[in-house]
């Protein structure tokens, strides 16, 4: 039986497991706290800063990452307080002065009131890249750990080993998928698909008939010792889902 | 040999014959990296080289020892000769037969080698007359200077791991207590009670756990662990003993910096003799408690101070902090409990076992007890390190130790706690130099870096050079530290050469203030500190260079004008000779002027000039 | 694995892409981890160093002491810049974080060799010195 805790959060009292993040208790009670590198399938970082509230713990008030601090004890959460406020908007303002062409950093700077610092600040116009590793951790957990940072400080980069198309790489295009600025580029273009300068094979759904895996992605399925099934996921949901409606 | 159990120590102890074999003369040659690169190695050789030719046989009638650092390195390479007690400062082989026939034969010092205290003008016969060291309370170098770091058995002479068995006849428990009762600060910078952490170690159940020191002394201008490492590693080994069997560790990691290579060959020797006495492996003394030590080298990278960057880097990853929302004490390294000390806290641990923690406690302030080995460097008269109990007022540290500014110019600003740390000026020299003093002031203790400025130093400079600093230092995970020191950069480099913009100023502050509030790390939150203490504290000069683009200190070039004060200037002609543009001219014992379409402001002039003759002026040469 | 990829630096004076391959293959690691390791630490060096490695100490109390003046002496001498390497690859020139000897501010050290309280016309002796080394 896990220990439940009631915390408070901007006057809203929610109890959750102990060890809950705070991030995931204010979505129970259905507030709003903006992410970046933060995506619900992968283990979080706690990097981009975006994430950041106010913390009354043990008569202590701080700021702190809500995707990565953990209920442990009574507290006391704010989402929204002015400190809150200027720590995101200083930390949208440095993102967008890396990544200035990035719309979901140009809709935060919108929201929050956010003016962007000169152009004596920006590196280079086209960067997307705002380093948060979300590729680098899905990679880990879905593909081949084929991605990694290079490189340290103002200088890191994510690039695949020795910057050359990446042996291991499946194609699954999962850093694509989970990518909040849409700097990794994918092209698709009939059966053929390329990432990372890399052209893979796409494979046909045996039910609807489009494409959806790459060859290199259904032979590790089968390396692993899984039944490969050639149907898309999208199919496989739709027939199971008659499968259910008929038992 | 193995020693079995504490009496089979006590018993190798008093076996041991005396220091140097028992010969009547010992001479005693600093071997740190101070010295060595001064060339005391050559030194070394000369005296083994001269006894041989006086017909003395080496360990019956003449003894020589490489030792530690004396922590005077500037004054290198320093020779102590016994049991006359006398003290030479920058001896040279060419000095060796002097020395020889007056000290070694006729007992007689060589006056020239002796150190020469500038306020007395009196020559100091031995290391106890020098102010240098008679203000010093030296407990954590008590040894270092004096033995020999590659024998082991010079320290167990010293009470060497007699902490150690006393230790293990304390219950971990009680250890821990001991030190707690202590008041043993962090002495890596943080200042956090070690007793406590190793108490919230301890009292976790794991199969596993790890003692770690960290030796990544990144302080750029800070070398106290290094000497420490050099000149004492059977001290830190010994402290890590004792914290494992009261944590309940297993195994423990020293990690080194890449810089010291001396140290890493030191402290692997000591590791392995200590092994070889059966002090560290299985069954320590016949306590039946298992425990070994092994080196991790630092792969140059400032951030791996930082505790959970270092334990990354143990793990053979990239040093990177991540977010410690839980202790490294519950999971730390390969997600074990962990206690991380730097290596002078650890060093700390075997005198305050063997003299309990009472005597601890009674030297320093009230929650600030022990002593704290400082680097003092910079601007100064006396550079090296300097061991004073806590509470000690900065101004005794500069001056009585330190003997002030180096060609008594002003006193600008002392630098405190390296990179992390801050600035503070003149008005707070009375400050107490401990953990809570300082940061109330406005700076931090750090590992224990002192850097005196003086009035040739330009604190926008300063914050400029240690921003520049971290921006190739910092790991890059976190987006203010990553992407807000870069900001920082571009505009402290606007500041400095003259092209900063309207605000530029107050853009600096809030980005700093930012960087401080929302990084990951330590290092991220305090990396903002130069640029916040200067800006405390120096706001004239930032005003200075954004509003009108002129450097008073006259260091930033292009931004101020030099002439030459004729009622000062004594024709001396060091200015002219240091000039690489051919800008100043003058005869001899005339007054020199500076030709101003010549000049590049580079400042040598103003360094060079032992009068202070040269001017800093508004306005730039070049107008 | 930092300690491998220190010892292959230390023999080879680089990291080349095939060590790192072996070394993920030889700990059975991602290739990716080797390559992020690799560039992270400055100790190791991915393009080959010079015979004669320069390492100009740039720590607080070098840096307070002129050592950028003898950097750029030093870049004159050899006509290359921090981090390069000299077109014989006979001299690389860095700039390094504090090298621990404070106290001899500011400090140059070849091949591990110290030089201490460094001036600006120290550099061509030293230069100087280091090719007298090499041709005998």
């Amino acid at each position: 039986m896990t220990e439940l805790i009631e915390i408070t959060i901007d006057g809203r009292k929610v109890a959750v497991e102990k060890g809950t993040k705070i991030l995931s208790a204010a979505k129970e009670l259905g507030i709003e706290i903006p992410t970046l590198c933060h995506h619900e399938a992968l283990p979080p970082d706690g990097n981009c800063r975006l994430c950041q509230v106010e913390v009354v713990e043990r008569g202590k008030r701080k700021l702190a990452v809500s995707c990565m601090y953990p209920v442990r004890g009574p507290m006391e959460v704010f989402t929204n307080t002015e400190r809150v406020m200027d720590a995101r908007r200083s930390v949208i303002r440095l993102h967008l002065n890396r990544c200035p062409q990035a719309t979901i950093l140009q809709d935060l700077a919108r929201e929050y009131g956010v003016e962007p610092l000169d152009e004596r600040f920006v590196a280079e116009h086209d960067d997307l890249c705002i380093r948060c590793g979300r590729c680098v951790r899905a990679c880990a957990a879905l593909g081949n750990n084929c991605l990694g940072f290079a490189g340290r400080g103002w200088d890191r980069t994510i690039i695949p080993p020795f910057d050359e198309p990446p042996v291991g790489c499946l194609g699954c295009a999962a850093c694509a998928e989970v990518c909040p600025t849409g700097a990794i580029k994918v092209r698709e273009e009939g059966n053929i698909r390329e990432i990372w300068g890399r052209e893979f094979r796409l494979v046909r759904c045996t039910s609807c008939g489009e494409y959806f895996a790459t060859k290199e992605q259904l032979e590790k399925v089968d390396s692993c010792g899984v039944e490969v099934s050639e149907i898309c996921p999208h199919c496989r949901k739709r027939d199971e889902a008659k499968r259910m409606k008929i038992s | 040999m193995k020693l079995n159990n504490p009496r089979a120590l006590e018993e190798y102890r008093v076996s041991l014959p005396p220091k140097g074999g028992g010969a009547p003369v010992r001479v005693r040659v600093c071997a740190g990296t101070g010295c060595i690169a001064s060339g005391s190695q050559a030194v070394y050789d000369a005296f083994v080289r001269e006894a041989e030719n006086h017909g003395m046989t080496i360990g019956v009638d003449f003894a020589a020892d490489t030792t530690g650092c004396h922590g005077f390195c500037e004054n290198g390479p320093i020779v102590q000769i016994d049991p006359a007690n006398i003290f030479y400062q920058h001896v040279t082989p060419d000095d060796v037969p002097e020395i020889f026939e007056k000290t070694i034969r006729e007992g007689e010092s060589v006056e020239r080698l002796l150190y020469r205290d500038a306020a007395t003008k009196k020559r100091c016969k031995s290391e106890g007359e020098i102010p240098f060291y008679t203000h010093q309370q030296r407990i954590v170098l008590q040894r270092t200077g004096h033995i020999d770091p590659t024998d082991i058995n010079d320290y167990i002479r010293e009470d060497g791991y007699s902490g150690l068995v006393k230790a293990l006849s304390f219950s971990p428990k009680e250890v821990v207590d001991e030190v707690i009762k202590s008041g043993l600060r962090g002495r890596g910078g943080g200042g956090f009670p070690t007793g406590t952490k190793w108490e919230s170690a301890r009292i976790v159940e794991s199969e596993k756990k790890y003692v770690v020191a960290n030796g990544d002394e990144g302080d750029p201008g800070a070398f106290m662990n290094r000497s420490l490492m050099e000149g004492d590693p059977h001290s830190i080994i010994e402290g890590m003993i004792i914290g494992a069997w009261a944590v309940g560790a297993g195994n423990g990691y020293i990690y080194v910096r890449d810089e010291y290579p001396l140290a890493v060959s030191n402290l692997r020797r000591a590791i392995v003799e200590a092994q070889r006495l059966g002090l560290l492996g299985t069954d320590i003394l016949g306590s039946g408690f298992d425990f070994d030590i092994e080196i991790t080298r630092g792969g140059g990278a400032f951030v791996c101070g930082e505790s959970t960057a270092l334990m990354a880097s143990i793990e053979g990853m990239a040093g990177v902090p991540r977010v410690k929302y839980i202790r490294s004490t519950e999971k730390g390294l390969w997600d074990a409990p962990a206690v991380l000390n730097n290596v002078e806290t650890w060093s700390d641990i075997p005198r305050i076992i063997l003299n309990g923690a009472a005597w601890y406690a009674g030297i320093g302030t009230e929650n600030n007890s022990g002593t704290k080995v400082f680097s003092l460097v910079g601007k100064i008269k006396n550079s090296g390190l300097v061991e004073v109990p806590l509470g000690t007022p900065l101004r005794k540290i500069i001056f009585d130790i330190g003997g002030g500014v180096m060609n008594n110019r002003e006193f600008k600003a002392v630098q405190s706690g390296g990179p992390s740390g801050g600035c503070l000026p003149a008005s707070k020299l009375d400050t107490p130099v401990d953990f809570d003093h300082l940061k109330e002031a406005g700076a931090m203790m750090g590992s224990g870096g002192l850097i005196i400025m003086d009035d040739h130093t330009c604190m926008v400079n300063v914050a400029q050079y240690f921003i520049d600093f971290l921006v190739g230092e910092c790991c890059g995970k976190c987006t203010p530290c990553r992407e807000g020191l870069h900001a920082m950069q571009v505009l402290l480099h606007g500041l400095t050469s003259g092209t900063a913009r309207p605000g530029d100023v107050a853009l600096l502050r809030e980005i700093a203030e930012s960087v401080r509030d929302t990084s990951l790390c330590g290092l991220g939150q305090t990396s903002a500190n130069p640029v916040l203490s200067t800006m405390k504290f120096f706001p004239e000069e930032y005003e200075e260079h954004e509003k009108e683009g002129f450097c008073r200190a006259g260091v930033c070039s292009g931004l101020y004008a030099v002439s030459i004060d004729p009622e000062t200037c004594t024709g001396c002609g060091m200015c002219a000779r240091v000039c690489p543009a051919n800008a100043i001219s003058g005869e001899k014992k005339q007054v020199h002027v500076v030709d101003h379409a010549l000049c590049i402001t580079c400042g040598s002039c103003v360094d060079a000039c032992r009068f202070n003759a040269i001017l800093i002026e508004r306005g730039n040469s070049n107008d | 694995m930092l300690a491998i990829l220190q010892d292959i630096q230390e023999k080879e004076h680089y990291i080349s892409v095939d060590v790192m391959r072996s070394v993920a293959c030889y700990l059975d690691v991602p290739e990716s981890r080797v390559y992020s390791v690799a560039t992270f630490y400055k100790a190791l060096s991915l393009v080959p160093l010079g015979k004669n490695v320069i390492k100009m100490c740039n720590g607080t109390a070098c840096h307070i002491r002129g050592s950028p003046e003898v950097m750029k002496a030093f870049e004159k001498e050899l006509g290359i810049k921090n981090g390069e390497t000299t077109e014989d690859g006979m001299f690389t020139l860095q700039t390094v974080n504090c090298l621990g000897a404070c106290a001899l501010a500011p400090v140059v050290t070849v091949n591990g060799r110290v030089f201490g309280k460094v001036r600006v016309k120290d550099v061509p002796c030293i230069i100087q010195e280091v090719r007298e080394d090499e041709t005998e």
